[in-house]
C-alpha cells in the first residue's frame, strides 16, 4: 500500500463573516497534497490564503468544509504533533528568555531529555547562524534574528514534514543560502516541505511543484521538473550559421542567441556537440530553469 | 503527572516570571516587612501578616497579571500547542511555573523574617515551616483563581478584574454593614466561602494547630479554578479554530 501523502488538504473551505455580514472566504474548495521528498511551494498575492491554508493543514484553524491530513491522520494527534516543524511568518518568543532556552524548551516539549534538548539546541542555533546571539535574551533581537529563531525551531525535531510561512523574510543573502541548503538537505533525507514565500528566485531553485492560488482557490499546479529546462547558448557566427542551415536554427534564434526547450541537463553535450560539428562556435551556454516570474504574472495576475 | 503539568513549561514560566523587575521590587519589600517584623514570638507568621499581607498580595497579583495572555497573545503558545502537548497541561505549566516562582519569593521573605527572629533571641519552632507552607497555598489558590480568569481576558486585565471584584465586595460589606446592620451577619457568612480564606490561624502562636479547615479549603481553591479554567481555555480555544 502506497505512504499516504505527508499533507491533504481535501477540498477544504474557511469562511469569515464579517462585520457588515457578510462573508470572506479566505479558502475556498482549495485540494493540495505534499509528499515525502518533495518541496512544494504555495504562491499568490497577499491575501491569497496561503497562510490559512498551511494553518488549516495544522489543525490551527477548523475547516468550514473539507477536511485536513497529516500522514493520513488528525492533524491535532499527540503522535502527528511530533514528526511537524512551523515556522510561522512572524514568530514572537517570549523577550524574557535567551533564544537557547526558547528552543531547549521546545526540545523538552518535543520529548527529549534536558540535556539532549540543549545539544540540539546549540545545534540548531549555530545551523542558522545564531550561535552567539542565542545566548542573548530575545527583546535584544533583530527581526533577521527572530526568524532565523523561527526557522530552528521549526528544525529541532528533524520533522518528516515542514511548513514554512515566509522563512526568508528579513533574512541577509546568506540567511537565505543557509535555508536554501537546509530546504534540499531536508527533501534528500526524505522530509516533505510546504513553503510560503514572494521570492521567487529561491522557490524556483529548490521546489519541485508550485501551487499558484487566488482568492482562496488553486489557480494552477506547475510541475518545475515537468516543464524542463531552456538551454540560451550565445554564438559568435550566428547569422553565418543561419545561412548555411537554416533548418537547424529556423526557430529559437534571437540575434545571436539561440534558445531551446530541453528536457534536463543530461541533454546539454549531444547539444553542444551537434552544434560544433555543424560549425557553430560557441561561446557561453547558460540553463534557465522555467520563468517563474512569467507564469506567476500570467496565471495570477492574468498578464500575458 | 506529566498530562496535568508540563514542566518544561513550568520551568520556561518562572525564568519568565523571575525575569521582570516587578516581582523582584514587589518580593523585596514583602521580604523587608517580614524582617522588620520578625519576633521570637510571631512563629513565622508576621512574615505573612500585616504589612506583609498586602506586599503578599501585591506579589500574587504580579506574579498572575496576564500569567496566560502574555504567551497567547504573542503567538508563542501557539508554537508551542504545536508540540506533542495538551492545552491542559499547558495551562497547568503555566500555573506551577507562577507557583514556583511565588514560592521562591516566599521562601526567601520567609528566611529573613526567620533570620531576624533568631537574631532576637527565638528558637526553632516547628510552626514556622507551618507557616510557610499554609502561605503557599493560600497564594496558590488565589495565582489559580488568576489564570482562571486569563483564561478569558486579555492581557494583564485577569489581575485587574480581580483587584475590582474584591474591591467591589469590601465595598458592599461596608455598606451592608453600614446601612443594613442586622446583615452583615449573613454577608460575613457569605465572604468566607469567597475566594481562599486565611489558613494562618492553623499557625497562630497562642493556639497553634487549632484549624486546618481554611487550608484544606484553600486547596479546593487551587484547584476547582484549575478544572474550571482549562475548560475555558479549551473552549475558547476550539471557538477560535472554527469562528
Amino acid at each position: 500500500m502506497d505512504d499516504p501523502p505527508a499533507l491533504e488538504l481535501r477540498s477544504v473551505s474557511k469562511r469569515y463573516r464579517l462585520r457588515d455580514g457578510g462573508e470572506f472566504a479566505a479558502v475556498d474548495s482549495l485540494s493540495l497534497e505534499v509528499r515525502r521528498g518533495e518541496i512544494v511551494a504555495l504562491l499568490g498575492p497577499n491575501g491569497a490564503g496561503k497562510t490559512t491554508a498551511m494553518q488549516l493543514a495544522l489543525g490551527l484553524l477548523h475547516a468550514d468544509a473539507g477536511e485536513a491530513r497529516l500522514f493520513g491522520g488528525d492533524p491535532e494527534l499527540l503522535a502527528t504533533r511530533r514528526r511537524i516543524g512551523y515556522g510561522p511568518d512572524a514568530p514572537l518568543f517570549p523577550k524574557e528568555l535567551t533564544g537557547l532556552e526558547v528552543l531547549t524548551l521546545h526540545g523538552e516539549l518535543l520529548g527529549f531529555h534536558h540535556g539532549d534538548a540543549k545539544d540540539r539546541a546549540i545545534r540548531f542555533a549555530t545551523e542558522v547562524g545564531l550561535a552567539e546571539p542565542s545566548r542573548r535574551r530575545i527583546a535584544t533581537y533583530s527581526r533577521g534574528q527572530q526568524q532565523r529563531l523561527g526557522v530552528a525551531l521549526a528544525l529541532l525535531g528533524d520533522p518528516d514534514l515542514l511548513l514554512l510561512d515566509e522563512p526568508t523574510a528579513g533574512l541577509d543573502p546568506a540567511g537565505v543560502a543557509a535555508m536554501r541548503e537546509m530546504l534540499v538537505n531536508l527533501r534528500a533525507r526524505g522530509a516533505a516541505v510546504l513553503l510560503n514565500s514572494h521570492l521567487l528566485s529561491e522557490v524556483e531553485r529548490v521546489c519541485d511543484r508550485v501551487l499558484f492560488l487566488k482568492g482562496g482557490r488553486l489557480l494552477r499546479t506547475h510541475e518545475m521538473r515537468a516543464t524542463g529546462l531552456r538551454a540560451e547558448i550565445r554564438l559568435a557566427n550566428a547569422s553565418e550559421l543561419l545561412a548555411r542551415v537554416p533548418q537547424m536554427f529556423a526557430s529559437g534564434l534571437d540575434g545571436n542567441r539561440l534558445r531551446l526547450e530541453i528536457p534536463g541537463e543530461d541533454a546539454v553535450p549531444p547539444l553542444v556537440r551537434k552544434l560544433v560539428e555543424a560549425g557553430a562556435e560557441i561561446v557561453e551556454v547558460r540553463l534557465i530553469g522555467a520563468d517563474l516570474e512569467q507564469l506567476y504574472l500570467e496565471i495570477v495576475e492574468g498578464r500575458t | 503527572m506529566s498530562a496535568l503539568i508540563c514542566w518544561p513549561v513550568a520551568r520556561a514560566t518562572f525564568r519568565t516570571r523571575l525575569r521582570s523587575p516587578g516581582p523582584w521590587l514587589v518580593g523585596f519589600l514583602f521580604t523587608v516587612a517580614g524582617a522588620v517584623r520578625g519576633s521570637r514570638h510571631g512563629a513565622g507568621i508576621e512574615t505573612f501578616s500585616g504589612p506583609g499581607t498586602i506586599w503578599f498580595i501585591v506579589l500574587t497579583f504580579a506574579l498572575g497579571a496576564a500569567i496566560l495572555s502574555d504567551e497567547i497573545e504573542s503567538g508563542h503558545a501557539q508554537l508551542v500547542l504545536l508540540r506533542p502537548i495538551t492545552r491542559a497541561a499547558w495551562y497547568g505549566g503555566r500555573l506551577a511555573g507562577g507557583c514556583l516562582a511565588m514560592g521562591l519569593f516566599c521562601v526567601i521573605a520567609w528566611l529573613a523574617t526567620f533570620s531576624a527572629a533568631v537574631a532576637r533571641g527565638d528558637g526553632f519552632d516547628p510552626m514556622r515551616f507551618a507557616s510557610l507552607v499554609l502561605a503557599l497555598v493560600w497564594g496558590c489558590a488565589w495565582l489559580s483563581v488568576l489564570t482562571c480568569l486569563g483564561a478569558f481576558l486579555p492581557r494583564w486585565t485577569n489581575a485587574g478584574a480581580l483587584g475590582l471584584i474584591i474591591l467591589a465586595w469590601i465595598l458592599l460589606f461596608g455598606i451592608v454593614a453600614t446601612l443594613r446592620p442586622a446583615w452583615a451577619g449573613v454577608v460575613e457568612t457569605v465572604t468566607r466561602f469567597l475566594g481562599p480564606q486565611d489558613p494562618m490561624i492553623f499557625a497562630e502562636p497562642t493556639k497553634p494547630g487549632r484549624d486546618l479547615g481554611p487550608a484544606l479549603y484553600d486547596l479546593v481553591w487551587i484547584f476547582v479554578p484549575w478544572v474550571v479554567g482549562v475548560a475555558i481555555l479549551n473552549r475558547r480555544e476550539l471557538a477560535r479554530r472554527r469562528a
